[in-house]
């Protein structure tokens, strides 16, 4: 049988890797509308929030904005309903996550767009790919249903 | 030298998780079509094998194919195959009928039918997969969740909707079950299970999947990392003395159901990881890394 190769890592080494935060941009508000209906026009309905999506002289369905913040994360997302109001899609926008507040300067969202190969681990410059344990996505899905509670019927 | 601004990498809430999908290399409107085909297959794993929906097949094999042999989707009897093969090949360490257990501790939701948790074991060969597609369980009170598994065949369907579409490199990361394409390795960095907050090493990949499980931890509620949601057949209990595992292997699938025996059985499972060509790390709790020997090259330590 095989031989494992055995690491004894300090704690004080991993206690130097402190990875703080880490974001992920995914789309704009226009990309993901032009996701959830290529071809449409949209109208803002209640500003920075809810707008209504046309084609054709027709009402093609909604395009709402919504965040949910929960104790570490930071998540921008999009829900688009059907005229009939009914989940069309959901799109991630905006992915932050932060253990203790420490979204510090926008710049720092451009620290994840970095290279993705290389032997150093520079937390702040190459990180892009984390995986890990689950993170629940328990908040969005609660989002959701807010979402249709707050626009499914009232939006058509 | 590809840069992220030509990829188009995308994210949606799927499979209890977030699913990340990553496009590089060619034309936008290519990598677009192919995101998106690659999301509809995720979907669908999502619709047939989710133990939460009434309407997937898993729910329906838990309500009817204790009674009567039970017709499934090729992709769910793909899954199924692959379960009973690892089911055999780790001596009933990677077991899918474990959902009961699930219940009990909270982790799964309990369904108004259901009948309570067998005391015992189930029987070695619990599920019958029958010609046509068809399952049945050798007992009426078995219940099987493919949580440990399907994540990652998700990812292999979504990386197989990608390459349709000639992409020259992509990525799937659905919470920790990863694979890549392409010929620049990419980097993957890994939590570090005895500190979510932390990470313990970074990890080059290509053309392969990883995943990785750990002592459950809710981002939500504490950063301290649970108990573990990998239930041990034999004693029914969550797994113990590993803090962390993740797997290298071919295929997504094989890499998901891997760490569920890695989490059990640590280093004892070196024959199951070359059988099935795979490596893996692994943390126990006295915080000691452990790394196959043909993988430690590309495992980058946090130190």
């Amino acid at each position: 049988m095989t031989k494992w190769i055995r690491y004894t890592l300090p704690a004080a080494a991993i206690m130097s890797t402190v990875s703080p935060a880490y974001s992920m941009q995914y789309l704009s508000i226009e990309e993901a509308q032009k996701q959830a209906f290529p071809s449409a026009r949209f109208v803002e309905v209640q500003p920075g929030r809810v707008w209504k999506a046309e084609s054709g002289g027709r009402v093609a369905g909604f395009f709402i904005f919504d965040r949910v913040v929960g104790k570490h994360l930071f998540i921008d997302y999009a829900v688009a309903l059907t005229p009939g109001g009914a989940v069309h899609s959901v799109e991630i926008l905006q992915y932050r996550e932060s253990y203790g507040g420490e979204i510090r300067s926008p710049s720092w969202l451009a620290q994840f767009v970095g290279k993705t190969s290389g032997s150093a681990l520079k937390v702040n410059s190459d990180i892009r790919n984390i995986a890990g344990a689950t993170l629940s996505s328990m908040h969005v899905t609660e989002g959701i249903k807010r979402v249709l509670a707050t626009y499914g019927n009232r939006l058509r | 030298m590809a840069t992220a601004f030509d990829s188009v990498r995308r994210a949606r809430p799927l499979l209890g998780t977030f699913v990340e999908i990553e496009a590089a290399g060619t034309s936008r409107s290519t990598m677009d079509a192919a995101v998106g085909a690659a999301f509809e297959a995720v979907d669908r794993v999502h619709r047939l094998m989710s133990f939460h929906e009434a309407a997937s097949d898993i729910s329906r094999l838990n309500r009817e194919a204790g009674l009567r042999p039970t017709r499934v989707d090729g992709w769910t009897f793909e899954v199924l195959e692959a379960a009973v093969e690892m089911h055999h090949r780790s001596n009933g360490v990677f077991d899918v009928t474990v959902a009961p257990t699930l219940q009990t501790m909270g982790l799964l939701p309990h369904s108004c039918d259901d009948q309570p948790v067998p005391a015992e074991p189930l029987p070695f060969d619990a599920l019958e997969l029958l010609p046509g597609h068809t399952v049945r369980f050798r007992q009426t009170d078995t219940r099987i969740d493919l949580g440990g598994i399907a994540k990652g065949f998700a990812v292999d369907r979504a990386i197989e909707a990608l390459r349709q579409f000639n992409v020259p490199a992509g990525m799937v990361n659905a919470g920790g079950d990863l694979a890549v394409f392409g010929k620049q390795p990419q980097m993957i960095h890994i939590r570090n299970p005895r500190d979510p907050r932390r990470l313990m090493c970074s990890i080059e990949a290509a053309d392969e999947a990883l995943a990785s499980s750990a002592r459950r931890f809710d981002p939500f509620r504490s950063a301290e990392a649970t108990i573990s949601a990998i239930i041990d057949p034999g004693s029914r209990r969550p797994a113990g003395a590993i803090d962390g595992a993740t797997v290298r292997a071919p295929s997504c699938m094989v890499a998901d159901a891997l760490t569920k025996v890695v989490m059990l059985i640590g280093t004892n499972a070196s024959e199951l990881l070359e059988h099935y060509s795979a490596s893996a790390l692994l943390i126990s709790t006295d915080g000691d890394v452990h790394i196959t020997p043909d993988w430690h090259h590309a495992v980058h330590l946090a130190a």
